[in-house]
């Protein structure tokens, strides 16, 4: 299990991830301003618990796949689009026996709003509307499922983020050092004239 | 059979050079690029503006898209086989992406027109057909707003001001005579402009791209802006 607690949650009006800034090295505080979000664009970010090596690797090539797939056919990739480039290259790394060791929140905003994807290093990718992962998450887990609601805007969902990344940190010793809130708003839409 | 006689080159080898010792098919794919559409590019320390004539050659057709974001910071144009261009400014693309994905820092311009250049060039060694567009890149970086012009050969330049495809000369002898380091967006558009309607004897319809050093960024120009 991953020393860690990241939350992403799904809300009318995007997305919202929160996450703890420790980094254990064992039984050692590694780093106090660890950074676990990681901001691919405007419109996408990722949560990270894991190696963060293998992270940081799957994030550089999905941010520049994703620009490329966007400037070769003219429109961005949605959120599902990029979860699943993420999950074909943790899918492919563990049918080569190097898997790479990560669990990932992949949240962002499209032209269907705001998801919140799971990859891991299976290279399953799950849609939810909250999710937790790393240590801290059975914690996180039971403040996500009590709060949570259908009608959340991205202030009320920060809020939650927060209580539950911090009820994680009060418990479960591979987190704590403060937490980091990421919020996407939703696409403005303009007509399409064409 | 003689290796000095008529046949010379003729047979199991292509013969990559002429008589008069020029690469044969190089200098095919350069008189390819000089008949295609007429592209300019010109260069002030302040911008850069890449303009390309397009051909909407029949009523329900839409005319193909010539200027191209290569990253946020560049952008490029091209004269010659539609096709051609297409695969040089996706190899751009692909190389500026690659280095950010090497280096997490955005490509310069210098780095980029030598990618293209070496690329260009394995396809003037090999028994193969060498790519017959010619690409002009503009972009700004840590050391200003740069434009190159690549041509099939590989052979690259920097400079203030190109023009290639049909008529460049004529172009370039506008672009020479009228060029001035100080002179605004506004001129240099209708610099561009007269150009590429010098080297074709009517009024253009172009597509223009633009990079400003003040904020690195590349950017199409829509219709509006640039009459």
């Amino acid at each position: 299990m991953y020393m860690t607690t990241i939350v992403g949650i799904k809300t009318k009006e995007g997305v919202v991830l929160g996450s703890d800034k420790r980094a254990s090295k064992g039984f050692f505080i590694g780093s106090k301003i660890a950074q676990k979000i990681a901001k691919v664009d405007d419109t996408l970010a990722i949560a990270i618990a894991g190696q963060l090596s293998d992270a940081e690797y799957l994030i550089k090539v999905a941010r520049g796949e994703r620009k490329l797939i966007e400037l070769r056919r003219g429109f961005p990739l949605t959120v599902k689009e990029s979860s699943k480039l993420i999950a074909n290259l943790a899918y492919s790394g563990l049918r080569s026996y190097q898997p790479y060791f990560v669990e990932l929140l992949v949240a962002g905003v499209d032209e269907e709003g705001g998801q919140v994807y799971v990859a891991d290093m299976s290279g399953a990718i799950t849609n939810e509307d909250f999710a937790a992962s790393g240590s801290g998450a059975p914690i996180a887990y039971g403040v996500l499922e009590s709060l949570y609601h259908k009608e959340i805007t991205n202030e009320e969902a920060k809020e939650i983020a927060r209580k539950a990344v911090a009820a994680a940190m009060e418990r479960d010793p591979g987190s704590g050092n403060g937490i980091e809130i990421v919020a996407i708003p939703n696409l403005v839409l303009n007509e399409v004239t064409r | 059979m003689s290796e000095n006689g008529i046949n010379a080159g003729v047979g199991r080898y292509p013969s990559f050079y002429g008589p008069q010792g020029r690469l044969i098919l190089v200098d095919s794919a350069l008189e390819a690029v000089s008949r295609g559409s007429a592209t300019i590019g010109i260069k002030t320390p302040k911008f850069a503006l890449i303009s390309s004539q397009i051909k909407p050659t029949r009523l329900l057709m839409e005319a193909s898209e010539k200027i191209f974001t290569i990253d946020g910071h560049v952008g490029a144009t091209g004269s010659g086989y539609i096709g051609d261009i297409l695969q040089l400014i996706d190899t751009l693309r692909l190389e500026a992406q690659r280095h950010k994905v090497t280096f997490e820092t955005p490509i310069d311009i210098d780095s980029l027109a030598k990618r293209l250049s070496t690329f260009l060039h394995s396809y003037t060694i090999y028994a193969v057909r060498p790519q017959a567009a010619s690409v002009i890149i503009a972009g700004a970086d840590q050391t200003g707003v740069q434009l190159y012009q690549v041509d099939p050969s590989g052979t690259f330049f920097r400079g203030s001001g190109f023009a290639i495809g049909q008529n460049s000369e004529s172009a370039l002898g506008v672009l020479e005579h009228s060029y001035s380091a100080d002179m605004s967006v506004k001129q240099a558009i209708e610099l561009s402009a007269k150009s590429i309607e010098k080297a074709l004897g009517e009024k253009p319809v172009v597509e223009t791209g633009i990079v400003m050093f003040a904020d690195k960024q590349f950017k199409k120009l829509s219709k509006e802006q640039t009459d």
